[in-house]
């Protein structure tokens, strides 16, 4: 009795799904297209013996796969790619989260325009803002030279060609999303608990302790994550800052790829990437979920 | 006076870059264990007011005195008052049970005493085993009890809340009102109040402060206020009435164009200018003319509520407002020609004190 009731009700949820696919259908096929195919094709890729057969089909090797595990070079690589990306996390997130907080709490007419100046950095490509940071970290650029004409050093100071060049330069062009993805992430911040928080006799650091900085991690989790994955797939500023000595999975994958002309190792490196993102993101998530539940 | 637990004195409030001051030199006292309504149209200044005791503000000028002491020095978290804000302000990341703990931690009181008053808070406040539930999983209506109980248990000198009801359905403001005066009056906490409701303020207060415009009108018990308004404004903004202007013609009579003589009680001046108002439920059918205080009309609009029937009666260029009890035989229809009495002692004199 009860299946010849319940048939005909759930008739409509199913014309209704099939609206829904409907609907969902032109941005499936562009994921397709664009994300899902050449996914596919890069891990087919990573199995071809030569970059010819990555193109053509042909036999499939795990020799990328057998250089990648087994050089230790790659390890390297894949170490200091993980350093690279903690420390720009890191620092990104420590010298974001006042400017953010601030935003975010700030009652001023002008927080708009304070908030728009905070991510006006990201209206330049970071090609020229890597090359900003070259003129003043460079050895004969802002910096050397002015501490040489206070004759405080006598030498050159490297500050570019390494990795702390390429780090400070990192966190400085990561920083607006690391603002943005902070304002995104503080929705549950709140004045009002603030003050609730006062008058049960808080103090301003207690205040902080137990109200603003728990209800502000998800944004700065958030932030940390974004920023990671960016720095980690950076690829123009390891190069430029690290000039050719700076190692990290954007600038191998690079060469594998275009100098090399490697390319099953390039995309092995890339599917390499892949995993470390992945794995990232699922922990991510967790954090997430055991902060907000 | 000099005795009253909360004592406020010209507090002065002007904002930073405002032209006039949204709370200008307002003075009240209240007696400890009582509540107080603050009562006034929106953006007259109660908020202000409350935060300004509160201490998240500092007023411009005036004191703050409990039990003689001027508190406006005293921090925020050193004030020892609790505070039911409009939205809750629960913290979303916190169980009821630690919301409610939160003050007591902040107070360094040990773990079994915290639990044993977190119990009883949820106790008084009818929240028995919803300690463990997380903010977000409590109803409107359990918001409000578990911030009044979070408020409470740090066994605050002073309750302020604001607009303690202006988020929940009208049957559950009906009971939160009960409820919230049945708390006050066991815990015996002195409570302050803010609400632009008439009939919250009315029911609910044993004190009640009409304002406007940032400036205090009137302060008394609902009776008082309701009965006796001293300024235009308490009468006109407190219930419904009907006005008259007039000259004061003998001892107790009032000259008021097109009708008889109005009789009042009250002191005036023979011959100054009065305002004069009557409620519409003090206005009665009347049998016959000729009584003192009778205005003979015709109904032009009747408003059936239930209970009451209001009547709209033209007097020559008036017109009066009358709540009629339902039950009160034959009711007059649209067109009718009724005639209305009111006793003298039902005749407010607005501006003066009660005689
Ligand atoms: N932070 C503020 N800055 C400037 N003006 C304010 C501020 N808060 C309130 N006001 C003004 O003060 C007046 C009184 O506000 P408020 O105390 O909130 O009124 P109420 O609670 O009675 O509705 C209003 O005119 C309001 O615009
Ligand atoms: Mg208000």
């Amino acid at each position: 009795m009860s299946a010849a009731v319940t048939a005909p009700a759930a008739g409509a949820p199913a014309a209704s799904r099939g609206i829904l696919l409907l609907l969902l259908l032109p941005g499936l096929v562009a994921l397709v297209v664009t994300f899902l195919l050449p996914l596919l094709w890069l891990f087919r890729a990573s199995f071809a013996s030569s970059a010819v057969g990555t193109l053509s089909g042909g036999d499939w090797t795990s020799e990328a796969y057998t250089t990648v595990l087994f050089d230790p070079f790659y390890w390297r690589v894949a170490w200091n790619t993980l350093v690279l990306g903690f420390n720009v996390a890191v620092f990104a997130v420590i010298l974001s989260y006042p400017i953010a907080l601030f935003l975010a709490r700030t009652q001023s007419r002008f927080r708009g325009v304070l908030t728009a100046l905070a991510v006006a950095p990201l209206l330049t490509s970071s090609v020229v803002r890597t090359y900003g940071w070259m003129v003043i970290f460079g050895d004969r650029g802002v910096i050397n030279s002015t501490l040489q004409a206070l004759s405080l050093t006598d030498g050159v100071i490297r500050l570019t060609n390494n990795s702390l060049g390429a780090t400070v330069a990192l966190i400085e062009i990561l920083m607006p999303y690391a603002i943005l993805a902070m304002l995104s992430g503080f929705g549950r911040l709140n004045v009002q608990l603030e003050e609730a928080a006062a008058m049960l006799g808080a103090n301003r650091l207690r205040v902080f302790t137990r109200i603003v900085l728990p209800l502000s991690l998800p944004g700065v989790l958030t932030a940390a994550l974004l920023v990671f994955v960016l720095a980690i797939s950076s690829f123009v500023t390891p190069r430029l800052m690290g000039g050719g000595r700076v190692f990290v999975l954007g600038t191998e994958v690079f060469n594998e790829a275009t100098v090399t002309l490697n390319w099953p190792l390039a995309a092995a490196l890339s599917v390499m990437l892949l995993v470390l993102f992945s794995s990232i993101i699922l922990l991510y998530q967790r954090a997430l979920r055991a902060l907000e539940v | 006076m000099a005795d009253h637990h909360v004592i406020i004195e010209n507090l002065v409030k002007t904002y930073p870059g405002a032209q006039k001051p949204s709370v200008d030199h307002v003075s009240f006292s209240l007696p400890r264990g009582e509540m107080l309504a603050l009562l006034g149209p929106s953006g007259c200044g109660k908020t202000t007011i409350l935060r300004m005791i509160a201490g998240l503000i500092v007023p411009t000028s005036g004191a703050i005195r409990l039990d003689g002491r001027d508190v406006s020095s005293i921090p925020v978290y050193k004030r020892n008052m609790g505070m039911v804000f409009q939205a809750y302000a629960l913290f979303p990341h916190m169980s009821v049970a630690e919301n409610i703990s939160f003050g007591l931690e902040m107070r360094k009181v040990g773990r079994a005493e915290r639990e044993e008053r977190v119990r009883k808070a949820l106790d008084l406040v009818k929240l028995a085993g919803f300690g463990e539930r997380k903010v977000s999983q409590l109803s409107g209506g359990q918001q409000q009890r578990a911030a009044i109980a979070r408020s409470l248990v740090i066994e605050p000198e002073l309750l302020l809340l604001d607009e303690p009801l202006s988020n929940l359905d009208a049957k559950l403001r009906d009971e939160m009102r009960d409820e919230i005066r049945d708390i006050q009056a066991r815990t015996g906490v002195t409570a302050i109040f803010v609400t632009h409701d008439q009939d919250e303020a009315l029911s609910m207060a044993d004190r009640l402060a009409v304002m406007s415009a940032g400036r205090l009108e009137q302060i008394g018990t609902p009776r008082e206020i309701f009965d006796r308004p001293q300024t235009d404004f308490v009468a006109s903004f407190i219930g419904a009435g009907t006005f008259f202007e007039g000259k004061v013609a003998g001892p107790g009579v009032a000259a008021v164009d097109g009708l008889p003589p109005l009789r009042f009680v009250g002191e005036a001046a023979v011959g100054s200018p009065v305002r004069l108002m009557v409620r519409p439920h003090r206005l009665l059918l009347a049998g016959e003319h000729g009584q003192p205080n009778s205005f003979t009309g015709v109904v032009e609009h009747i408003v059936y509520r239930g209970q009451i029937l209001t009547l709209s009666v033209r007097c020559g260029s008036r017109l009066l407002q009358a709540d009629l009890p339902t039950h009160a035989g034959v009711l007059p229809q649209k067109g009718d020609q009724v005639t209305l009495t009111v006793a003298p002692e039902d005749v407010t004199l607005i501006g003066r004190e009660a005689a």
